[in-house]
């Protein structure tokens, strides 16, 4: 095995790096020498942001997920750009302020336990949906879903989910009504999706109308007026991980076309 | 004929209520931190018992608004004083709410051992990175450079 030198990190991006890859950074001239501080820290112009697979160390970034690396310049006033990794990855891990959709898998006196795809199975209290107080208990069974985000997510503890905002809100938060098809797809597929002005979506919804609901842990939910129609779009989803743009569009103009 | 049933040759040292007990975070939980008593003084313990510090034995000031993830973490090691012998469950109660009290040794995500620079912050000495912790402000005498 041999020991990584250090590249340029400018060299790489848009390149498959490995764990293990030493990234250097370019000196910065404001620094005069001084080791480069990143990311917390003092406010300085040309602070960089090392995002997820990548960690700091030493002479540069250590990479620890392989993948593309990407970098955004920097733009204004936000600091000095920030480097990460897109990686592929099925495994979800809970993130604090996270976006997903769990199953109730127990309700033990003012706790539901939900299975949100993680190593540990997160806890929800009845008292986090809009409206809730110890009279007024949400109608919450086994077997549920639940659109909700993390309160509380680190390696530590128990993961907590609540369905409530930071103002007491719902903001589409809560128990996932009926019918509807829940399925898995990768996490990289999920980003894709979220983004904004995302083409599958605009394309998928002149087809039919339908819901849909996307959670971080790689779960999707989908509702369309006909079984068979919800079918069609769950397919479409699951085979837009590994189609391409053309591809998508001919097979939707096939369907369009029945 | 005489039976006579010998134990070991030195009597097992217990921790009283009040006595300062050096211990090892192993988990923590919203509400309280589980921990290994490993010292009792200075006297090393050939077993650790098991002790408990609750959320509100954590600090003397704002007791409410204490969170454990940001006092604790598991594998710190912790100076704590015995304020109750426990429950069934032989838990002995602890209590870091003293100045003298908490954190005397964290790790950073690094590995690295981090260094206090308030009543609540550690820094690691690689990358930078603060942490919360509810430090403990040694004597000066029994720190060691």
């Amino acid at each position: 095995v041999m020991a990584a030198r250090g590249v340029p990190a400018e060299a790489c991006v848009g390149q498959l790096v490995l764990p293990g890859d030493v990234l250097l950074l370019p000196a910065h001239p404001d620094e005069d020498g001084e080791r480069l501080r990143l990311g917390a820290g003092a406010a300085r112009r040309g602070r960089l942001l090392c995002g997820p697979g990548l960690r700091r160390g030493g002479a540069g970034l250590t990479v620890t997920k392989c993948g593309l690396l990407r970098h955004r310049p920097a733009g204004g006033g936000s600091g000095g750009g920030a480097f990460w990794v897109d990686s592929q990855q099925k495994r979800y891990v809970p993130v604090k302020g996270d976006h997903v959709i769990g199953i109730v898998t127990a309700k033990t006196g003012d706790l539901f336990k939900v299975d949100v795809g993680g190593s540990e199975q997160a806890s929800l209290s009845y008292l986090a949906f809009e409206g809730a107080t110890k009279r007024n208990r949400p109608n919450v069974q086994v077997g549920d879903l639940i659109y909700g985000q993390f309160l509380v997510a680190n390696k530590d503890m128990e993961p907590e989910l609540v369905c409530i905002d930071s103002s007491g809100r719902a903001s589409g938060m809560g128990v996932i009504g009926q019918d509807g098809f829940l399925f898995k797809v990768s996490l990289g597929l999920i980003r894709k999706l979220l983004a904004p002005k995302c083409e599958i979506i605009q394309e998928l919804s002149q087809l039919y109308p339908f819901e849909l609901v996307l959670g971080m842990n790689g779960r999707i939910w989908v509702k369309a007026k006909t079984v068979q129609q919800t079918l069609i779009i769950v397919n479409i989803l699951e085979a837009c991980e590994y189609m391409t743009a053309e591809q998508r569009k001919q097979a939707l103009a096939k369907l369009s076309a029945n | 004929p005489v039976v006579s049933v010998v134990r070991d040759a030195e009597s097992q040292l217990l921790p009283d209520v009040g006595a300062v007990v050096t211990c090892k975070v192993c988990s923590i939980n919203s509400r309280f931190a589980k921990v290994h008593i490993l010292y009792i003084g200075s006297t090393p313990l050939k077993s650790t018992f098991r002790g408990t510090i609750r959320r509100e034995d954590i600090r003397a000031t704002e007791k409410d608004k204490v969170e454990v993830y940001k006092s604790f973490r598991p594998g710190d090691i912790v100076l704590a004083k015995v304020i109750s012998l426990g429950d069934a469950q032989s838990n002995y109660l602890l209590s870091t709410a003293e100045n003298e009290l908490g954190v005397v040794v964290a790790r950073s995500e690094a590995g690295v051992p981090m260094v206090p620079i308030s009543w609540c912050e550690m820094q690691c000495p690689r990358t930078h990175t603060k942490d919360f912790r509810k430090v403990a402000r040694v004597q000066p005498q029994f720190l060691q450079t």
